[in-house]
């Protein structure tokens, strides 16, 4: 087996045409797809990534809402028991108020009534007082007669107090 | 020996089987690379997921002496050169045509003197199991790398030979011969014996006694042109980014 200048050339012009063929029709097609894909790949990893930190933002922003709302429910709860306690305290003592004065009144109107009876009775005596004299001067009255009018007139007192 | 049938043109001497060798190779790998690749997709199937495959396995001889950078400006020349050589080795081992020639032909270089050794000529074998096409590939490939260096940074290159004193010179010399030699002669020598020995169980041997050493022979041959495609690369670009890359 001797060399050959000629094989040799047609080999190396063969190697050479084939190489620049598949780096033209081949490997500029392949590269350009495996970029592709590389950037594909890149963007859907960075914008899974945001998307997860979004998410997370979320359920932070949700989870603060939540003890927010639940902060806001005890608030009012205890207000409203606040106000409740504050109304019945109210109610008793305005009824207790009302009560009383009730009773003032009551005791009041008592007091000016037993006030008019005395009055009344009052008037009454001293009427029959004069009454009395009058006859007394009118009529000059044994005194038999006398102590038996008087006796009328207490009884008659008796009866009316 | 089989006889190789030979073809003058302009003064040169071209061997026949190694031109059908080396064209059918180099149409199956652009076949291959350029179907695989017709219509690429995002979601890769089939032909296109073997020669991604394939690309990612370059990409890997390659970073081992280049930077990444660097070795996408030489993936072509790597890819192609993995697959012809690859494909080449199993040639021989898949198919070898030979024909029995009885009468000179003096157009195809077969004369009365190569008759008395032996009547086959071989038409198709490996393109690899040819001395002149591992020489030319690896000395092309030590040229190139020659150049790029002198062309890079030539005191450089000139200097290195100086080191680490002028008296290594011969040294150097004798490693920059050895380079390519060896790495023609390793691809050659491996493919060659594992054809020369197919042949000779084939034709000299009884079937029943070479029959089963054959297929494991076979199967050995496979794997030693897969082997062999994988070394002639990595030393391919080894030597490269010895001349081109500043700090080896």
């Amino acid at each position: 087996m001797e060399l050959s200048l000629g094989t040799m050339l047609f080999q190396l012009v063969t190697f050479i045409i084939l190489m620049l063929l598949v780096s033209k029709f081949a490997l500029r097609p392949m590269l350009g797809v495996l970029k592709q894909r590389q950037d594909y790949i890149d963007k859907q990893i960075s914008t899974a990534e945001e998307n997860r930190k979004e998410a997370e933002k979320m359920a932070e922003k949700q989870k603060e809402a939540l003890n927010e709302a639940r902060r806001e429910a005890k608030e009012i709860l205890e207000r409203a028991k606040a106000q409740k306690d504050r109304e019945a305290e109210e109610i008793i003592k305005e009824a207790r108020e009302r009560a009383e004065r009730m009773l003032q009144d009551a005791k009041s109107e008592i007091a000016s009534e037993k006030e008019k009876a005395l009055k009344e009775l009052r008037d009454e005596v001293g009427h029959l007082t004069v009454l009395l004299a009058s006859k007394v001067m009118e009529k000059e009255l044994d005194s038999k007669d006398q102590s038996k009018l008087v006796d009328r007139y207490l009884e008659r007192v008796g009866e009316l107090q | 020996m089989e006889l190789s049938p030979k073809v003058e043109f302009l003064g040169l001497s071209f061997d026949v089987p190694v031109m059908i060798g080396t064209v059918f190779t180099a149409i199956v790998v652009l076949l291959l690379t350029v179907l695989a690749t017709r219509n690429p997709k995002m979601r890769p199937g089939g032909l296109q997921n073997l020669v991604e495959m394939l690309l990612d396995f370059v990409r890997g001889i390659l970073n081992i002496s280049f930077d990444s950078k660097t070795a996408e400006k030489y993936l072509g020349f790597a890819l192609t050169l993995f697959l012809f050589i690859f494909i080449a080795n199993q040639l021989g081992v898949m198919l070898m045509v030979t024909t029995e020639v009885h009468h000179p032909i003096p157009s195809l270089g077969i004369t009365g003197d190569d008759l008395e050794e032996s009547h086959a000529a071989v038409w198709f074998k490996s393109p690899t199991a040819d001395l002149n096409v591992t020489v030319v590939m690896a000395v092309a490939i030590s040229l190139f790398a020659h150049f790029m260096g002198i062309f890079r940074d030539a005191k450089g290159y000139f200097s290195h030979y100086m080191q680490p004193n002028p008296l290594m010179f011969p040294i150097h010399l004798v490693d920059e011969i050895a380079k390519p030699t060896t790495h023609a002669l390793r691809l050659w020598a491996n493919i060659f014996a594992g054809e020369v020995l197919i042949t000779i169980m084939i034709t000299y041997g009884n079937p029943l006694t070479t029959g089963a050493p054959l297929l494991v022979w076979l199967g050995y041959s496979l794997f030693v042109g897969t082997i062999q495609a994988y070394v002639f690369t990595v030393l391919a670009s080894v030597y490269i980014a010895q001349k081109t890359v500043q700090d080896h």
